[in-house]
């Protein structure tokens, strides 16, 4: 093979297949890097128009999800990164190899524990009639002008969700961390 | 005897300082690291042993002074070709054992040595495994392949640690206080391990307080103190003529 062939066969592809080229296939790398820009932008924007944001709550969630996940990472011991670099791992295959595998461990209770608390935090909600078990409650004392029963009907609820989720969780946490101590 | 060739490593004036200039690491350190050597680094806890082993593969990069590897001066930030320095092919040169031996909790025994060998040097899976469990018979844990780390002892731990650094087919070895976390009885497991592979000629540097593996393995002994090089020499030179007081104090106190 020259350089004449790979010219003419360049000339021959090009009169043949330019629209592969041209449309389809530049098509799909520009909208796939769009979409990637994108979703990339609308990500940080939104963490970080949350943790800017006026509204505590939002600031506070940016903040709590950001920290759960960072020292997830954090919390993997140096040695691991060591070890992977001293076998000549680059630092992409030492994160997606042995740190994130082993951080996911430490973020997947955390976020189950936040998802727990948040259930908890959730009975706020009913301020705005959002429809939450402490809404319900709203809604049957409006309907039977009974107040204790249906409180003391989802604070059952509330303590039986909350209960076994947190034992579910455990079994969880547990299974997780089986074969992992160094 | 050292021909340029012969030299596999050289230290020149290697300078590690933390916070400014307050806590100096190394102060100035300079050794030549010969084919074949199994130089055994001694010294007081502090005196920047381990400073010194971590610099040689970059895991601490160091505040001045040069290595060169394997002909390679690595603490450059551009390769003698122009281009960026991969410092991730010098470190599958040197493979490194660590005092709390950081294997993969998350991945089996076989798994922590093929990773590498697979995913950094390219070889197939298939290889890797005839490789590794061919390692494992020689330090006597070929029935332990499937096992998670944390099913093994620490004596266990540590051998599959070395031969997992050993898969790469690495230059040269480089060890950090590899029985300091071990209780005494698997001491003797890890030391002859480490023994055998000084026999069969591979480069070593072992930071250590088990002075007979020194005397009986090492060729070159470094004594350190205050991050200097304070003495050096031969096995009996430095056991049985030391000549720096802080080296006769010190040996008065280990041996
Ligand atoms: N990351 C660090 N930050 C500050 N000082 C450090 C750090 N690492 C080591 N040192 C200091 O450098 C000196 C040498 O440490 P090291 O090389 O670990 O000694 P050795 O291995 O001989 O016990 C010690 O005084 C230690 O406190
Ligand atoms: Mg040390």
């Amino acid at each position: 093979m020259n350089f004449a062939t790979i010219g003419q066969n360049i000339v021959k592809l090009t009169a043949k297949y330019w629209d592969k080229f041209l449309l389809t296939g530049m098509g799909y790398t520009l909208s796939l890097a769009a979409i990637t820009v994108a979703v990339g932008a609308i990500l940080g924007a939104l963490i970080a128009f949350m943790r800017m944001s006026k509204i505590a709550p939002l600031r506070w969630i940016a903040s709590i999800y950001t920290e759960i996940i960072r020292s997830g990472i954090l919390a993997v011991d140096i040695g691991q990164t060591e070890a992977a670099r001293s076998l000549g791992m680059s630092h992409r295959l030492t994160m997606t190899q042995i740190i994130l595998p082993q951080a996911i461990k430490n973020i997947l209770p955390a976020l189950g524990n936040e998802f727990i608390m948040i259930i908890k935090d959730t009975s706020l909600a009913s301020t705005f009639f959002i429809g939450d078990l402490m809404t319900q409650v709203l809604v049957v004392k409006g309907a039977t002008y009974l107040t204790i029963e249906p409180l003391i009907m989802v604070a059952v609820i509330y303590f039986a969700l909350t209960f076994v989720l947190t034992k579910l969780l455990g079994v969880f946490e547990r299974r997780l961390r089986r074969g992992d101590v160094r | 005897m050292a021909t340029s060739d012969n030299k596999l490593i050289q230290v020149k004036d290697l300078k590690k300082y933390y916070n400014g200039e307050s806590i100096k690491a190394l102060d100035g350190v300079s050794v030549d690291i010969n084919k074949g050597d199994v130089m055994v680094v001694i010294g007081p806890s502090g005196s920047g042993k381990s400073t010194f082993l971590r610099s040689l593969n970059l895991l601490e990069e160091p505040t001045s002074g040069t290595i060169i590897f394997e002909g390679t001066d690595i603490t450059q930030k551009k390769g003698p070709d122009g281009k960026k320095l991969n410092i991730d092919l010098h470190r599958q040169k040197m493979g490194m054992v660590f005092q709390h031996f950081n294997l993969f909790p998350h991945k089996t025994i076989l798994q922590n040595m093929t990773l590498a060998p697979v995913k950094v040097k390219g070889m197939s899976q298939e290889d890797a495994d005839k490789k590794a469990l061919e390692l494992l018979g020689r330090v006597g844990l070929a029935d332990r392949a499937n096992a998670y780390p944390i099913q093994l002892s620490g004596g266990q731990k540590q051998r599959v640690a070395i031969v997992r650094a050993l898969a790469m087919e690495p230059d040269v070895m480089l060890f950090d206080e590899p029985t300091s976390a071990l209780d005494p009885e698997m001491v003797g497991e890890v030391l002859d391990v480490m023994k055998k592979l000084a026999q069969e000629g591979m480069t070593m540097v072992v930071v250590t307080h088990e002075m007979g593996f020194a005397r009986e393995v090492g060729s070159r002994i470094l004594f350190m103190a205050d991050g200097k090089l304070l003495e050096e020499g031969s096995p009996d030179a430095i056991f049985n003529h030391p000549q720096n007081p802080r080296l006769q104090d010190f040996l008065s106190k280990v041996l």
